[in-house]
């Protein structure tokens, strides 16, 4: 079992590389912490071949790195889950208390808690709760670029390469969970004509190509 | 002339009652409802490394004396691109009464970010709902008690374009302008967890020796903090209690992060749609939904087929617009001004300066020189600002970026640069005045020298005149040809080398809207004395300068040192070299000045060219005239919207280039 600030970076760095690779300036801004004692962190855990470093100096998780994230992950949503659901918690305190009790959860409490909360496929943010095995149920997703005219799709994330770009899109509506219609694909392979909720816009490719989508439901 | 944001936003405050800012986004008729409330006095303002300028006007109605500010269109106010920062920066030093927001009715949830926005910075609000017939149209009816309600602001409908609701409008501004002060303090909006934590820093922000600006309440602070606004998390870095501030904001922010799985800015921009679209949902509803025929006839514009069509036809238009109709206007205007001008110019200066060399020298500056800038300026310029202002205003222009746009791509441009190529081959300084359209100066740059590689009407007639000599159709179509494989050419280099890559393309996209021609005439007036202003002074100059070194008779002394590069390397007769010169002034002077020169230097059978220049020369001449340095009017341009150094950098390369391509065209033509 790792040490408690293992599990707090393992986690952070789970959540923080589904929108891509990860710098160690964005780790330490997520969990609040210096850079100085991120990275003496960071080398501690590409000692323990939980995490690694690829060649532009982005941190990743490894195989076992992954697994032991996606422990404590489903550790915290599962008792998000129990404070909400059987305590009454609001689920912003909920949130707090989880980040507690996810450090110390044996394997036979959080087994019981599944049991009793029927085995749970998200915490109450709507996020999935990965199983004992560690895998996690996923909608497929696929770059908006690639839709065709008339295909419709909800944005799952947005590449965050560019935090200003990321922002200007989110003014425009153009943020995860959105629904999407692509209308028209300019010619040559030219831009997108996308509508959101009233709003139309024209999108480069290059662009659409950072926004990943999936099956709307 | 442009002024200081500060000072003329001062110099308004000063002197009015009031002072209203109009924001909104792009395109919801916010301009209309400017050229509406007043009239031609308007002063532009920008910030110093700004290229965004900011409309400042003084109104007056029922007695009351308004100082208008209008904001640039924006989706959001902030940081992160100049408009959105010129937005905010000129409401905070501006400090006005009332914020009128424009909204359109027809995209309500987008439209109300930047209303919660403003209320999150605290200021008073006036709602403009406008376009409500279009929103009508579509089957949309809006609420507008209940929308005021919900935002805690008063809530006007109005029809920009046709003036409906807009006195109802001021006069609403004017009373929330009068109780200014007396506004209840607005309720918690956001999900409770984020207000919170608004609440939570709020509660920080106790002296006002914290390095930000004064007039904004605490809450807004905290939203800037939390939304990790770079400009108050640097100006909060002078202060100590700023930077605990900002330790603090990086706490909370994490914590939102953490809760709601996205970084904060990202996070609160979810909270205001969250909150926009419940809004939206309270207030409207669609009794059917009937998609109307300019909406249809939109949408051929924007399918690839129709599309396309459309957009050949349009083109030409325009080319043919501005090249016939240009040129018989101008024309026309050069034979008016010699019949009536021209003659009493003569007489006053003859009246003050005689007869000799300096009255002929005044005359290139007060006859040419004016009829160069108006000749250029009224059929070209005048008509061009016109049919752009027609096809932004009833929304074609984004139509024709998103066709082109994959194609503009190859040069680091968007598709709307196309418009500004095509405007070129009527004139280059309205077609680069236009480039202000273009979002980047990276853009701005590789617009501008494509522009000016475009043959103008101008180099049209000299290369049509020239070749007629020739005879056939074919030399001037080969020269057409070279230039456009040059502009391919030079347009895919410099998308290699210049710095950055060129910019991600998002527009706002909407369909046909009838334009105001109240707003199109103003607008075209408006970027026509701005040409004026800018190419007169130096045309003035450039002639006086020029007339003097023909009038002296120094010209024929230039020839010696320029006979290597003409002579040696194009092959040219000296003549044709200084007549080169000249045509800096205005293109088409190259080839009357050449036949004068020649007459002069030959006598009367050097009027035609075969007499001293083989069909060879005259190709190489119409081509090197093309393609070398522009004409000063555009030197003038290119360095008020660019800079003085890229003008000069700019008309050296093109006369390095035509220097290049005229020397290998006279070996290459010697071969065949």
């Amino acid at each position: 079992m790792n040490s408690r600030a293992t599990e707090e970076y393992l986690e952070a760095l789970y959540k923080l590389s589904e929108a891509g690779p990860v710098r160690q300036a964005r780790l330490a801004e997520h969990l609040g912490l210096s850079q100085a004692a991120t990275a003496e962190m960071v080398k501690k855990l590409i000692l323990a071949k939980l995490a690694k470093r690829d060649k532009t100096g982005s941190i990743g998780l490894t195989k076992s790195g992954t697994k032991a994230a996606l422990e404590t992950v489903r550790k915290h949503r599962l008792s998000e889950r129990f404070l909400t659901d059987i305590l009454g918690l609001p689920w912003e305190k909920a949130h707090e208390e989880a980040c507690k009790l996810e450090h110390v959860l044996s394997p036979e409490v959080e087994d019981g808690l599944d049991r009793l909360l029927n085995n749970p496929k998200s915490c109450p943010h709507g996020y999935p709760i990965p199983d004992k095995e560690g895998v996690i149920t996923t909608l497929p997703t696929r770059p908006l670029s690639d839709l065709g005219p008339d295909e419709k799709a909800v944005i799952a994330l947005v590449s965050e390469d560019d935090p200003e770009m990321l922002k200007y899109l989110a003014t425009l509506g153009l943020m995860p969970d959105v629904e999407i219609v692509v209308e028209e694909i300019g010619p040559f392979r030219g831009p997108l004509l996308i509508q959101v909720g009233a709003a139309r816009y024209a999108l480069g490719r290059d662009l659409a190509s950072k926004i990943m989508v999936r099956e709307s439901a | 002339m442009s002024l200081s944001c500060c000072g003329a936003i001062d110099k308004i405050k000063g002197e009015t009652d009031f002072t209203f800012a109009l924001a909104g986004n792009p395109n919801v008729g916010k301009s209309t409802l400017f050229n509406h409330l007043t009239g031609m006095g308007v002063m532009t303002a920008n910030y110093p490394g700004k290229t965004v300028e900011l409309n400042i006007a003084v109104t007056n109605f029922e007695g009351h004396r308004i100082g208008i500010i209008d904001l640039p269109g924006t989706y959001a106010i902030g940081g992160v691109s100049e408009d959105q920062w010129v937005a905010r920066q000129a409401v905070i030093d501006g400090d006005p009464d009332v914020v009128i927001v424009m909204v359109d009715a027809t995209n309500l949830v987008r439209n109300l970010y930047i209303v919660l926005q403003f209320l999150d910075l605290g200021f008073p609000l006036v709602l403009a709902l406008n376009l409500i017939d279009q929103a009508e149209k579509k089957g949309l009816t809006t609420d507008t008690d209940r929308l005021a309600i919900s935002l805690g602001v008063p809530v006007v409908p109005t029809v920009a374009t046709r003036g409906q609701g807009l006195d109802t409008l001021m006069a609403t501004a004017i009373e929330v302008a009068r109780d200014r002060g007396k506004q209840p303090a607005h309720a918690t909006r956001y999900d409770e967890d984020i207000e919170q934590l608004i609440r939570e820093l709020g509660a920080g922000i106790k002296t006002a020796d914290n390095g930000f600006p004064h007039n904004l309440s605490s809450r807004a602070l905290s939203i800037l903090l939390l939304e990790k606004d770079d400009e108050f998390i640097n100006a909060a870095g002078e202060t100590a209690e700023g930077r605990s501030l900002v330790a603090q904001a990086g706490r909370l922010s994490a914590q939102i992060e953490a809760m709601h799985g996205k970084p904060s800015p990202v996070s609160l921009a979810r909270e205001r749609y969250g909150l926009a679209g419940v809004i939206t949902q309270e207030v409207q509803t669609l009794s059917r939904r009937e998609v109307p025929l300019s909406e249809k006839l939109w949408r051929s514009t924007t399918a690839p087929f129709s599309g396309l069509v459309i957009l050949g036809g349009v083109l030409t238009g325009l080319f043919a617009f501005l090249f016939f109709v240009g040129s018989w206007l101008s024309n026309q205007f050069t034979y008016i001004w010699s019949l009536t001008a021209s003659p009493v110019i003569d007489s006053v200066i003859r009246f003050v300066a005689g007869t000799g060399v300096v009255a002929h020298i005044l005359n290139w500056g007060f006859d040419a020189g004016i009829l160069a800038t108006l000749g250029i300026g009224i059929p070209y310029v005048l008509t061009f600002y016109f049919l752009l202002a027609l096809l932004e205003d009833t929304g074609y222009l984004n139509s024709v970026a998103f066709l082109t746009d994959r194609i503009m791509h190859k040069f680091g441009l968007h598709g709307r640069a196309i418009i500004l190529m095509i405007a070129g081959a009527g004139c280059s300084v309205p077609a680069i005045i236009g480039t202000r359209v273009l979002t980047t100066e990276r853009e701005r740059v590789v617009a501008s020298t494509l522009i000016t590689l475009v043959p103008c009407s101008a180099r049209t007639a000299v290369i049509i005149g020239a070749l007629a000599f020739v005879g056939g159709w074919q030399p001037a179509a080969a020269i057409f040809a070279i230039v456009l494989l040059l502009i391919v050419a030079v347009g895919m280099a410099l998308n290699k080398l210049l710095p950055n890559q060129p910019g991600g393309l998002v527009m706002e996209m909407f369909p046909f809207r009838l334009p105001s021609l109240l707003s199109m005439s103003k607008k075209t007036w408006f970027r026509f004395k701005h040409f004026i202003t800018a190419a007169m002074p130096i045309v003035f100059v450039g002639s006086i300068v020029l007339g003097a070194v023909y009038e002296t008779g120094y010209i024929w002394k230039l020839s010696a040192p320029m006979a290597p590069l003409v002579e040696g390397w194009l092959g040219l007769p000296a003549v044709a070299g200084l007549t080169l010169l000249f045509a800096v002034l205005r293109k088409e002077l190259a080839l009357q000045l050449l036949v004068t020169l020649a007459v002069v230097k030959y006598g009367p059978e050097g009027r035609n060219l075969l007499h001293f220049m083989t069909a060879n020369q005259l190709f190489v001449y119409a081509l090197v005239t093309t393609i070398y340095i522009p004409c000063v009017a555009t030197i003038a341009i290119l360095a008020r919207e660019l800079s003085w150094k890229k003008a000069v950098s700019i008309s050296a390369f093109t006369v390095g280039l035509a220097i290049l391509v005229g020397g290998i065209a006279t070996r290459l033509l010697a071969v065949f």
